[in-house]
């Protein structure tokens, strides 16, 4: 991504906001600023397309992850049995 | 060409999300799929020695657990031989005399939709394989169990900067590796 300035923000500067509103942690002048950055500039237009795609994807998927206990029992019981070897 | 080396005791944290979504759509029961998973693990560490490095160790990992998956059917499928069956006759108000049109219709619209995204869930994690370690636990956790940002920042004792710039890599190799197949 080339660093183009158009509107007091840079492009990875854009980025950065881009991401954090996909978790909802950006605030209003940091949108309104990307924003604008954003009718300028194509290459971040596509990545914050590709970004809200991204987030829509996981949404979607409804991956689950394992729990902490589960994952620390395994851990242990792998470690026990591989030292058995 | 025996490229690809075993380490079982990073199996856990590389993956052991992967595995369970894997499971999990197949068997949908979160008790089962720990059980097969935990089968699947000590199944590969006695037969370690044949891991020939031709396959990734994840693709290893997935051909055991296939294995275990299809044994876990037929054992709950040998079982299904005794059940008994009853039909009860309802009352002559209901309509249909055919045992199908009693059946309740199970091709609703929303099934291969749910199919469909959980192949996605699979494919999601297959990708998260080309992050390292330390960005596929952080994405994980802010992305997936939705932790706060300070929280992660304390665990991991990193600034909340650091944190936005692993994130934002993390998406950016994910969006790439997706781009192919579901954008």
């Amino acid at each position: 991504m080339n660093n183009k300035k158009t509107f007091l923000v840079d492009c990875s500067e854009a980025a950065k906001c881009c991401d954090k509103s996909q978790y909802k942690e950006s605030s209003i002048a940091e949108k309104v600023k990307m924003l604008l950055h954003l009718v300028f500039c194509k290459n971040c237009r596509k990545y914050s397309s590709n970004n809200t795609r991204l987030t829509k994807l996981i949404e979607k998927s409804n991956i689950q992850t394992c729990t902490e206990e589960q994952k620390k029992a395994w851990r242990e019981k792998i470690k026990k049995e591989f030292t058995d070897i | 060409m025996s490229t690809n080396k075993i380490d079982p005791n990073k199996w856990v944290d590389r993956y052991s999300d992967y595995l369970f979504n894997y499971t999990i759509v197949r068997v949908n029961d979160r008790e089962v799929a720990n059980d097969l998973i935990s089968e699947t693990f000590l199944a590969g560490l006695k037969s370690m020695k044949n891991f020939k490095g031709e396959a990734t160790e994840r693709t290893w990992l997935i051909s055991i657990l296939k294995r275990k998956i299809i044994d876990h059917y037929r054992k709950s499928n040998s079982k299904k031989g005794k059940a008994e069956i009853k039909i009860q006759y309802n009352d002559d108000s209901s309509e249909g005399d055919w045992l199908e049109e009693n059946a309740p219709d199970r091709f609703d619209k929303t099934a291969e939709d749910v199919m469909e995204n959980e192949e996605l869930g699979v494919a999601i994690l297959e990708c998260m394989g080309q992050l390292n370690e330390k960005q596929a636990k952080i994405f994980k956790m802010k992305t997936i169990d939705g932790f706060d940002t300070e929280a992660i920042c304390n665990e991991f004792n990193i600034t909340p900067s650091n944190l936005w710039v692993i994130i934002h890599r993390a998406r950016t190799i994910l969006a790439q590796c997706l781009e192919k197949n579901w954008y």
